[in-house]
Protein backbone atom coordinates (compact mmCIF):
# COMPACT_ATOMS: atom_id res chain seq x y z
CA UNK A 1 0.00 0.00 0.00
CA UNK A 2 1.52 3.35 -0.95
CA UNK A 3 1.62 6.24 1.48
CA UNK A 4 -1.11 8.02 -0.44
CA UNK A 5 -3.62 5.25 0.16
CA UNK A 6 -3.66 5.75 3.93
CA UNK A 7 -6.44 7.79 5.51
CA UNK A 8 -5.32 11.23 6.80
CA UNK A 9 -5.49 10.10 10.43
CA UNK A 10 -3.42 7.02 9.67
CA UNK A 11 -0.84 9.11 7.87
CA UNK A 12 -0.69 11.51 10.80
CA UNK A 13 -0.31 8.61 13.20
CA UNK A 14 2.50 7.13 11.12
CA UNK A 15 4.26 10.49 11.00
CA UNK A 16 3.81 10.86 14.75
CA UNK A 17 5.15 7.37 15.34
CA UNK A 18 8.28 8.10 13.31
CA UNK A 19 8.76 11.39 15.11
CA UNK A 20 8.39 9.85 18.57
CA UNK A 21 11.42 7.67 17.96
CA UNK A 22 13.75 10.64 18.13
CA UNK A 23 13.01 11.81 21.69
CA UNK A 24 13.00 8.22 22.84
CA UNK A 25 16.43 7.63 21.33
CA UNK A 26 17.61 10.82 23.03
CA UNK A 27 16.31 9.57 26.37
CA UNK A 28 17.79 6.11 25.92
CA UNK A 29 21.23 7.36 24.91
CA UNK A 30 21.31 10.07 27.59
CA UNK A 31 20.61 7.42 30.19
CA UNK A 32 23.81 5.68 29.09
CA UNK A 33 25.91 8.73 29.89
CA UNK A 34 25.27 8.41 33.59
CA UNK A 35 27.38 6.22 35.88
CA UNK A 36 26.80 2.49 35.47
CA UNK A 37 26.19 2.22 39.18
CA UNK A 38 22.85 3.98 38.89
CA UNK A 39 20.28 1.29 38.06
CA UNK A 40 17.56 3.88 37.58
CA UNK A 41 19.38 5.12 34.49
CA UNK A 42 19.51 1.60 33.05
CA UNK A 43 15.80 1.30 33.72
CA UNK A 44 15.18 4.52 31.82
CA UNK A 45 17.19 3.15 28.92
CA UNK A 46 15.28 -0.17 28.78
CA UNK A 47 11.95 1.59 28.98
CA UNK A 48 12.82 3.95 26.16
CA UNK A 49 14.25 1.13 24.05
CA UNK A 50 11.10 -0.94 24.47
CA UNK A 51 8.95 2.04 23.54
CA UNK A 52 11.02 2.44 20.38
CA UNK A 53 10.48 -1.25 19.63
CA UNK A 54 6.72 -0.78 20.09
CA UNK A 55 6.71 2.10 17.63
CA UNK A 56 8.78 0.16 15.10
CA UNK A 57 6.50 -2.86 15.48
CA UNK A 58 3.43 -0.66 14.98
CA UNK A 59 4.94 0.84 11.81
CA UNK A 60 5.77 -2.65 10.60
CA UNK A 61 2.23 -3.83 11.31
CA UNK A 62 0.83 -0.96 9.21
CA UNK A 63 3.24 -1.82 6.43
CA UNK A 64 2.43 -5.55 6.38
CA UNK A 65 -1.29 -4.91 6.22
CA UNK A 66 -0.83 -3.42 2.80
CA UNK A 67 1.48 -6.13 1.52
CA UNK A 68 0.17 -8.94 -0.64
CA UNK A 69 3.41 -10.89 -0.37
CA UNK A 70 5.50 -11.48 2.71
CA UNK A 71 9.18 -12.37 2.66
CA UNK A 72 9.26 -15.77 4.35
CA UNK A 73 12.21 -17.79 5.62
CA UNK A 74 12.69 -20.84 7.84
CA UNK A 75 12.64 -19.67 11.44
CA UNK A 76 13.52 -21.69 14.48
CA UNK A 77 10.80 -21.05 17.04
CA UNK A 78 13.11 -21.96 19.90
CA UNK A 79 15.84 -19.62 18.71
CA UNK A 80 13.35 -16.82 18.12
CA UNK A 81 11.81 -17.17 21.59
CA UNK A 82 15.27 -17.22 23.15
CA UNK A 83 16.11 -13.94 21.42
CA UNK A 84 12.81 -12.48 22.61
CA UNK A 85 13.51 -13.63 26.18
CA UNK A 86 16.91 -11.97 26.00
CA UNK A 87 15.34 -8.69 24.95
CA UNK A 88 12.60 -8.83 27.57
CA UNK A 89 14.76 -9.93 30.52
CA UNK A 90 15.82 -6.43 31.62
CA UNK A 91 12.23 -5.26 31.44
CA UNK A 92 10.95 -8.23 33.43
CA UNK A 93 13.62 -7.57 36.07
CA UNK A 94 12.53 -3.94 36.23
CA UNK A 95 8.95 -5.02 36.79
CA UNK A 96 10.13 -7.59 39.36
CA UNK A 97 8.74 -10.51 37.40
CA UNK A 98 10.25 -13.89 36.65
CA UNK A 99 10.57 -14.49 32.94
CA UNK A 100 11.13 -18.07 31.85
CA UNK A 101 11.39 -20.06 28.66
CA UNK A 102 9.47 -23.29 28.30
CA UNK A 103 10.18 -24.96 25.01
CA UNK A 104 9.46 -28.64 25.69
CA UNK A 105 11.61 -30.14 22.98
CA UNK A 106 12.72 -29.23 19.50
CA UNK A 107 10.56 -28.12 16.63
CA UNK A 108 10.89 -28.05 12.89
CA UNK A 109 11.49 -24.59 11.45
CA UNK A 110 8.39 -22.62 10.56
CA UNK A 111 8.09 -20.49 7.45
CA UNK A 112 7.70 -16.92 8.66
CA UNK A 113 9.11 -13.45 8.37
CA UNK A 114 11.72 -13.56 11.10
CA UNK A 115 11.75 -9.85 11.87
CA UNK A 116 7.94 -9.66 12.06
CA UNK A 117 7.71 -12.82 14.16
CA UNK A 118 10.30 -11.61 16.64
CA UNK A 119 8.70 -8.15 16.79
CA UNK A 120 5.29 -9.73 17.42
CA UNK A 121 6.47 -11.90 20.30
CA UNK A 122 8.54 -9.11 21.81
CA UNK A 123 5.54 -6.81 21.81
CA UNK A 124 3.29 -9.57 23.15
CA UNK A 125 5.78 -10.23 25.93
CA UNK A 126 6.09 -6.53 26.69
CA UNK A 127 2.32 -6.15 27.02
CA UNK A 128 1.97 -9.27 29.16
CA UNK A 129 4.80 -8.21 31.48
CA UNK A 130 3.20 -4.83 31.89
CA UNK A 131 -0.19 -6.45 32.55
CA UNK A 132 1.22 -8.70 35.27
CA UNK A 133 2.93 -5.88 37.08
CA UNK A 134 -0.35 -4.71 38.59
CA UNK A 135 -0.45 -7.80 40.79
CA UNK A 136 1.12 -7.41 44.20
CA UNK A 137 2.93 -10.73 44.48
CA UNK A 138 5.88 -11.63 42.28
CA UNK A 139 4.56 -13.10 39.07
CA UNK A 140 5.86 -15.53 36.48
CA UNK A 141 5.69 -14.82 32.76
CA UNK A 142 6.43 -17.72 30.46
CA UNK A 143 7.54 -17.72 26.84
CA UNK A 144 6.30 -21.12 25.89
CA UNK A 145 5.94 -23.44 22.93
CA UNK A 146 4.34 -26.83 22.58
CA UNK A 147 3.12 -29.07 19.78
CA UNK A 148 -0.48 -29.31 18.76
CA UNK A 149 -2.05 -31.03 15.80
CA UNK A 150 -0.85 -29.17 12.74
CA UNK A 151 1.63 -26.88 14.27
CA UNK A 152 3.65 -25.30 17.04
CA UNK A 153 1.73 -23.23 19.53
CA UNK A 154 4.01 -20.45 20.70
CA UNK A 155 2.96 -17.69 23.00
CA UNK A 156 3.31 -15.74 26.20
CA UNK A 157 1.61 -17.08 29.31
CA UNK A 158 1.18 -15.78 32.82
CA UNK A 159 -0.19 -16.58 36.23
CA UNK A 160 -3.26 -14.49 36.05
CA UNK A 161 -6.93 -15.06 35.81
CA UNK A 162 -9.26 -13.07 33.72
CA UNK A 163 -8.03 -13.73 30.22
CA UNK A 164 -10.61 -15.72 28.31
CA UNK A 165 -11.39 -16.17 24.66
CA UNK A 166 -14.51 -14.04 25.08
CA UNK A 167 -12.59 -11.20 26.70
CA UNK A 168 -9.98 -11.28 23.95
CA UNK A 169 -12.63 -11.31 21.23
CA UNK A 170 -14.24 -8.24 22.76
CA UNK A 171 -10.87 -6.56 23.19
CA UNK A 172 -10.16 -6.97 19.48
CA UNK A 173 -13.33 -5.01 18.77
CA UNK A 174 -12.59 -2.37 21.40
CA UNK A 175 -8.94 -1.42 20.93
CA UNK A 176 -8.52 2.06 19.52
CA UNK A 177 -12.00 2.91 20.82
CA UNK A 178 -11.64 2.13 24.51
CA UNK A 179 -8.75 3.24 26.70
CA UNK A 180 -8.72 -0.20 28.34
CA UNK A 181 -9.96 -2.83 25.92
CA UNK A 182 -9.15 -5.70 28.34
CA UNK A 183 -9.89 -4.36 31.81
CA UNK A 184 -10.15 -7.86 33.27
CA UNK A 185 -6.61 -8.67 32.21
CA UNK A 186 -4.68 -5.44 31.81
CA UNK A 187 -4.78 -1.91 33.14
CA UNK A 188 -3.26 -0.30 30.05
CA UNK A 189 -4.29 -0.06 26.41
CA UNK A 190 -2.35 -3.25 25.71
CA UNK A 191 -1.32 -1.96 22.31
CA UNK A 192 1.53 -4.43 22.12
CA UNK A 193 -0.97 -7.28 22.02
CA UNK A 194 -2.85 -5.83 19.06
CA UNK A 195 0.32 -4.93 17.21
CA UNK A 196 1.45 -8.54 17.70
CA UNK A 197 -1.95 -9.78 16.55
CA UNK A 198 -1.74 -7.71 13.37
CA UNK A 199 1.75 -8.96 12.57
CA UNK A 200 0.84 -12.59 13.25
CA UNK A 201 -2.43 -12.28 11.38
CA UNK A 202 -0.45 -11.20 8.31
CA UNK A 203 1.35 -14.54 8.59
CA UNK A 204 -1.97 -16.43 8.91
CA UNK A 205 -1.31 -17.10 12.57
CA UNK A 206 -3.60 -14.83 14.59
CA UNK A 207 -3.40 -14.77 18.34
CA UNK A 208 -5.85 -16.70 20.45
CA UNK A 209 -6.20 -17.54 24.11
CA UNK A 210 -4.23 -20.68 24.91
CA UNK A 211 -2.83 -22.56 27.86
CA UNK A 212 0.65 -23.81 28.64
CA UNK A 213 1.51 -25.65 31.86
CA UNK A 214 -1.80 -24.55 33.36
CA UNK A 215 -1.04 -20.92 32.63
CA UNK A 216 -3.27 -18.86 30.38
CA UNK A 217 -1.98 -16.54 27.76
CA UNK A 218 -2.02 -15.55 24.12
CA UNK A 219 -0.43 -17.71 21.47
CA UNK A 220 -0.27 -18.32 17.75
CA UNK A 221 -0.15 -21.63 15.92
CA UNK A 222 2.85 -21.62 13.61
CA UNK A 223 3.04 -24.16 10.83
CA UNK A 224 6.30 -26.05 10.30
CA UNK A 225 7.62 -26.03 6.77
CA UNK A 226 6.68 -29.29 5.07
CA UNK A 227 9.50 -28.91 2.55
CA UNK A 228 12.11 -28.46 5.25
CA UNK A 229 10.84 -31.54 7.06
CA UNK A 230 11.47 -33.62 3.96
CA UNK A 231 15.07 -32.40 3.69
CA UNK B 1 41.69 6.26 19.31
CA UNK B 2 39.87 7.39 16.16
CA UNK B 3 39.39 10.66 14.37
CA UNK B 4 35.68 10.67 13.66
CA UNK B 5 33.53 12.88 11.47
CA UNK B 6 30.05 12.56 12.93
CA UNK B 7 27.28 13.63 10.56
CA UNK B 8 24.20 13.89 12.77
CA UNK B 9 21.37 16.40 12.30
CA UNK B 10 20.03 16.25 15.85
CA UNK B 11 21.98 18.49 18.22
CA UNK B 12 21.02 16.61 21.36
CA UNK B 13 22.17 13.30 19.95
CA UNK B 14 25.30 15.02 18.62
CA UNK B 15 26.09 16.25 22.11
CA UNK B 16 25.56 12.77 23.55
CA UNK B 17 27.69 10.96 21.00
CA UNK B 18 30.45 13.57 21.15
CA UNK B 19 30.54 13.48 24.96
CA UNK B 20 30.71 9.69 25.04
CA UNK B 21 33.31 9.26 22.32
CA UNK B 22 35.56 12.14 23.45
CA UNK B 23 35.52 10.82 26.99
CA UNK B 24 37.00 7.66 25.56
CA UNK B 25 39.81 9.46 23.80
CA UNK B 26 38.44 9.85 20.30
CA UNK B 27 38.61 13.03 18.29
CA UNK B 28 35.13 13.92 17.11
CA UNK B 29 34.16 16.60 14.60
CA UNK B 30 30.45 17.12 14.27
CA UNK B 31 28.59 18.23 11.16
CA UNK B 32 24.84 18.72 11.09
CA UNK B 33 24.43 18.26 7.36
CA UNK B 34 26.03 17.03 4.16
CA UNK B 35 27.32 20.42 3.10
CA UNK B 36 28.92 21.11 6.48
CA UNK B 37 30.44 17.63 6.38
CA UNK B 38 32.07 18.29 3.00
CA UNK B 39 33.48 21.55 4.33
CA UNK B 40 34.95 19.69 7.32
CA UNK B 41 36.45 17.06 5.01
CA UNK B 42 38.08 19.83 2.97
CA UNK B 43 39.88 20.98 6.09
CA UNK B 44 40.62 17.70 7.73
CA UNK B 45 40.53 14.04 6.70
CA UNK B 46 39.04 11.79 9.39
CA UNK B 47 39.67 8.10 10.03
CA UNK B 48 35.99 7.28 9.73
CA UNK B 49 32.68 8.94 8.90
CA UNK B 50 29.64 8.10 11.03
CA UNK B 51 26.67 9.03 8.90
CA UNK B 52 22.93 9.51 9.48
CA UNK B 53 21.02 9.04 6.22
CA UNK B 54 18.16 11.34 7.12
CA UNK B 55 19.67 14.80 6.80
CA UNK B 56 18.13 18.16 6.06
CA UNK B 57 18.89 19.36 2.55
CA UNK B 58 21.17 16.85 0.84
CA UNK B 59 20.58 13.37 2.23
CA UNK B 60 23.08 10.70 3.21
CA UNK B 61 23.06 9.03 -0.21
CA UNK B 62 23.93 12.28 -1.94
CA UNK B 63 26.70 12.83 0.58
CA UNK B 64 28.09 9.35 -0.12
CA UNK B 65 28.19 10.00 -3.85
CA UNK B 66 29.94 13.32 -3.18
CA UNK B 67 32.39 11.66 -0.81
CA UNK B 68 33.32 8.98 -3.34
CA UNK B 69 33.73 11.44 -6.16
CA UNK B 70 36.98 12.74 -4.67
CA UNK B 71 40.11 10.57 -5.01
CA UNK B 72 41.49 11.73 -1.67
CA UNK B 73 38.41 10.48 0.18
CA UNK B 74 38.04 7.07 -1.46
CA UNK B 75 39.54 5.20 1.45
CA UNK B 76 37.56 6.77 4.29
CA UNK B 77 35.31 4.07 5.77
CA UNK B 78 31.71 5.02 6.44
CA UNK B 79 29.56 3.66 9.22
CA UNK B 80 25.87 4.18 8.58
CA UNK B 81 24.33 5.06 11.93
CA UNK B 82 20.78 5.88 11.00
CA UNK B 83 17.15 6.06 12.07
CA UNK B 84 16.22 4.33 8.81
CA UNK B 85 15.77 0.57 8.91
CA UNK B 86 18.00 -1.26 6.44
CA UNK B 87 14.94 -2.75 4.72
CA UNK B 88 13.52 0.75 4.26
CA UNK B 89 16.68 2.07 2.66
CA UNK B 90 15.83 0.06 -0.44
CA UNK B 91 19.50 -0.11 -1.32
CA UNK B 92 21.27 -3.38 -1.85
CA UNK B 93 24.13 -4.41 0.38
CA UNK B 94 26.32 -4.48 -2.74
CA UNK B 95 25.53 -0.87 -3.58
CA UNK B 96 26.18 0.27 -0.04
CA UNK B 97 29.42 -1.66 0.01
CA UNK B 98 30.38 -0.14 -3.33
CA UNK B 99 29.86 3.29 -1.77
CA UNK B 100 32.27 2.38 0.97
CA UNK B 101 29.77 1.66 3.71
CA UNK B 102 31.44 -0.86 5.95
CA UNK B 103 28.82 -1.20 8.66
CA UNK B 104 25.16 -0.44 9.12
CA UNK B 105 23.79 0.41 12.56
CA UNK B 106 20.14 1.03 13.32
CA UNK B 107 20.45 4.03 15.61
CA UNK B 108 17.52 3.35 17.98
CA UNK B 109 18.89 -0.10 18.72
CA UNK B 110 22.57 0.82 18.99
CA UNK B 111 24.00 1.43 22.42
CA UNK B 112 26.78 3.98 22.80
CA UNK B 113 29.46 1.42 23.59
CA UNK B 114 28.48 -0.60 20.56
CA UNK B 115 28.89 2.42 18.30
CA UNK B 116 32.36 2.88 19.70
CA UNK B 117 33.20 -0.80 19.19
CA UNK B 118 32.16 -0.60 15.55
CA UNK B 119 34.16 2.59 15.01
CA UNK B 120 37.22 0.92 16.52
CA UNK B 121 36.73 -2.09 14.25
CA UNK B 122 36.58 -0.15 11.01
CA UNK B 123 39.24 2.45 11.72
CA UNK B 124 42.71 1.83 10.35
CA UNK B 125 45.23 1.56 13.17
CA UNK B 126 47.49 4.61 13.08
CA UNK B 127 50.60 2.42 12.89
CA UNK B 128 49.34 0.34 9.97
CA UNK B 129 51.05 1.08 6.60
CA UNK B 130 51.37 -0.68 3.26
CA UNK B 131 54.66 -1.06 1.34
CA UNK B 132 54.60 2.51 0.07
CA UNK B 133 54.15 3.88 3.56
CA UNK B 134 50.53 4.87 2.97
CA UNK B 135 47.72 3.98 5.32
CA UNK B 136 45.73 1.07 3.87
CA UNK B 137 42.09 0.90 4.94
CA UNK B 138 40.98 -2.27 6.72
CA UNK B 139 37.45 -2.61 5.48
CA UNK B 140 34.97 -5.01 6.94
CA UNK B 141 33.77 -6.58 3.72
CA UNK B 142 31.19 -9.18 4.53
CA UNK B 143 27.44 -9.18 4.06
CA UNK B 144 26.73 -9.37 7.77
CA UNK B 145 28.30 -5.97 8.17
CA UNK B 146 25.32 -4.49 6.37
CA UNK B 147 22.66 -6.08 8.58
CA UNK B 148 21.47 -4.31 11.72
CA UNK B 149 24.06 -5.20 14.29
CA UNK B 150 22.81 -7.04 17.35
CA UNK B 151 23.04 -4.93 20.48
Amino acid sequence: MSAFEYAPQERLLRALAEQLKLPLVQIARQSELGPASQPVLSSIGYTADMAIRLIDSYLLSVQVQGQAVFDLEPVSVASMLQDVAHQLSPLAADYRLDLQLSLGGSYAPVMANRYSLESAYTMLGYAMIEAQASNERRQLVLLGAHRRAGGVVAGVFAEHEGLTADIFRRARALYGHARQPMTAAASSAGAGIFVADTLLHAMNAPLRVAHHHKMAGLAATLLPSQQLQII
Amino acid sequence: MADILLIEPDRILTRIYCAYLRERGHIVTAAFGAQAAVQELDMHKPDVVVLEMQLAGHNGIEFLYELRSYPDWQDIPVVLHTMVLLESLKLSADLLRAMGVTQYLYKPATLLHHLEEVVNEVVVPRNSYNARGLVKPRLVEHTDALRPAQT
